[in-house]
């Protein structure tokens, strides 16, 4: 039996960034469903994070991003309009059965290549590049039942009693942060065995 | 977009992730210090209250048991983001979370539920009453948290820590107050640690229940390796 997994992300989480490329895969080695569950940031929820803890999480992903061989470090900051803009192309490419192309090609734009999403340029960009048409992507921009969906997300993930990202939930079994998805593979291959 | 739209959105994030990747200034002086005899150290600051410290405590002591670094203990009752809304949450799923972390080491957290920090408030003015010197701080601080995450679940009463603490202590009786426990949290908020298990690893600081790989690397880039 195929078992589901809710992937919780946001574009604005450099966890988030490394953990995506290790999440989607899940379905490629395991018998599971990964479904896409982004979500609106922190900061335009009303939750401050302190300067410090801001400024470890920089330092740290940066370590992890070394550890895991990924680039990171020319970044553009998404909070406001480029996150929101891309949380929208993400419900669109859901719907076209793009979504890990998306989320994998718009957070590598936003944490290692400096790329301004907030901008129709560097948005379009990323779009082409996950092999979306430019067109339906800025029809999503303001579609409101995919922004309804985006909120249900977000508030599925507090119903959860949560708050940061990202989450994986696999049987009502939160694992959060991008280092737990080793733990949550440990459990899969025990289920699945 | 605005220029300081632009140092905020690029250039700073760019620039602290850019410092962080310098790494000259510390193996020089690292290699100074090895050039003295000196070992390293590694400050770990935790709080009975916080499984993740257990964890964090008892693997780091292994792991730099065999290299030349001496694992230095700090005991804090007040961590945490001030006014996070998150807070109870956060430790609920703390203790969930922390089982998982233990499992990795083949160890089994037996508590089920958060503690409150004041009902172990106890254990950090034990714990900062004993020396550093000798290892004696560590091994206390260690058995505590083995003793209250690891083969234990119920409330906490001082009579099994008493007995720990006077084989790691002597004859004293534990103090009612030390402190060493305002010093450390002042230490933690003056250097923006805001929580435990922080381990401070010459200049670099890491959350040490789930970074002692990395902690590791830090040593080794440093000079200090595992012995072979």
């Amino acid at each position: 039996m195929t078992l589901a997994i809710d992937f919780f992300f946001s574009f604005r989480s450099p966890y988030s960034y490394l953990a995506a490329p290790r999440a989607f895969a899940l379905a490629d080695d395991h018998d599971v469903e990964v479904a896409f569950r982004g979500v609106i940031p922190m900061a335009m929820r009303g939750q401050s994070v302190p300067l410090a803890k801001r400024l470890h999480t920089l330092r740290d992903t940066k370590r992890e991003a070394q550890r895991l061989g990924m680039p990171f470090g020319r970044v553009h900051d998404p909070l406001g309009d480029g996150a929101t803009r891309c949380l929208l192309v993400a419900e669109h490419a859901v719907d076209m059965g793009r979504e890990r192309d998306f989320v994998l090609a718009a957070s590598r734009a936003i944490w290692a290549e400096a790329v301004d999403v907030a901008t129709d340029a560097g948005l379009r960009g990323v779009c082409e590049r996950a092999g979306l048409d430019w067109s339906a992507c800025a029809a999503a921009l303001t579609d409101p039942a995919l922004q309804a969906r985006v909120d249900a997300d977000t508030a599925a993930l507090a119903a959860l009693g949560h708050w940061g990202v990202p989450v994986l939930v696999l049987d009502g079994e939160l694992y959060w942060g991008q280092d737990r998805i080793e733990d949550l593979e440990r459990v899969l291959t025990r289920q699945l065995a | 977009m605005s220029i300081g739209d632009t140092i905020q959105r690029r250039v700073m994030p760019r620039t602290i992730v850019g410092l962080s990747t310098v790494r000259a200034p510390g193996r020089v002086a690292a290699s100074v210090r090895r050039a003295r005899g000196g070992r390293a150290t590694v400050r770990l600051f935790v709080a009975f209250d916080d499984p993740y410290s257990a964890v964090a405590l008892l693997g780091l002591r292994e792991r730099l048991a065999r290299r030349p670094a001496d694992l230095v203990v700090e005991a804090v009752v007040k961590r945490g983001i001030k006014d996070d809304p998150a807070v109870a949450a956060k430790r609920a799923h703390a203790v969930t979370d922390a089982r998982r972390l233990a499992l990795r080491d083949q160890r089994m957290l037996v508590r089920q539920a958060p503690l409150v920090a004041r009902d172990v408030a106890f254990l950090a003015t034990w714990t900062a009453a004993l020396p550093q010197a000798g290892g004696r701080r560590v091994a206390f601080a260690a058995a505590a948290l083995e003793h209250l995450w690891f083969a234990s679940g119920g409330a906490v009463t001082p009579g099994p820590f008493r007995a720990l603490w006077h084989e790691h202590a002597g004859g004293a009786e534990p103090p009612a107050a030390h402190p060493g426990v305002a010093a450390a949290e002042a230490t933690m908020r003056r250097r923006g640690l805001y929580d435990t298990p922080i381990a401070t690893v010459h200049g670099q600081w890491f959350f040490a229940h789930e970074r002692q790989a990395q902690i590791e690397h830090r040593l080794d880039e440093l000079g200090w390796g595992a012995a072979a």
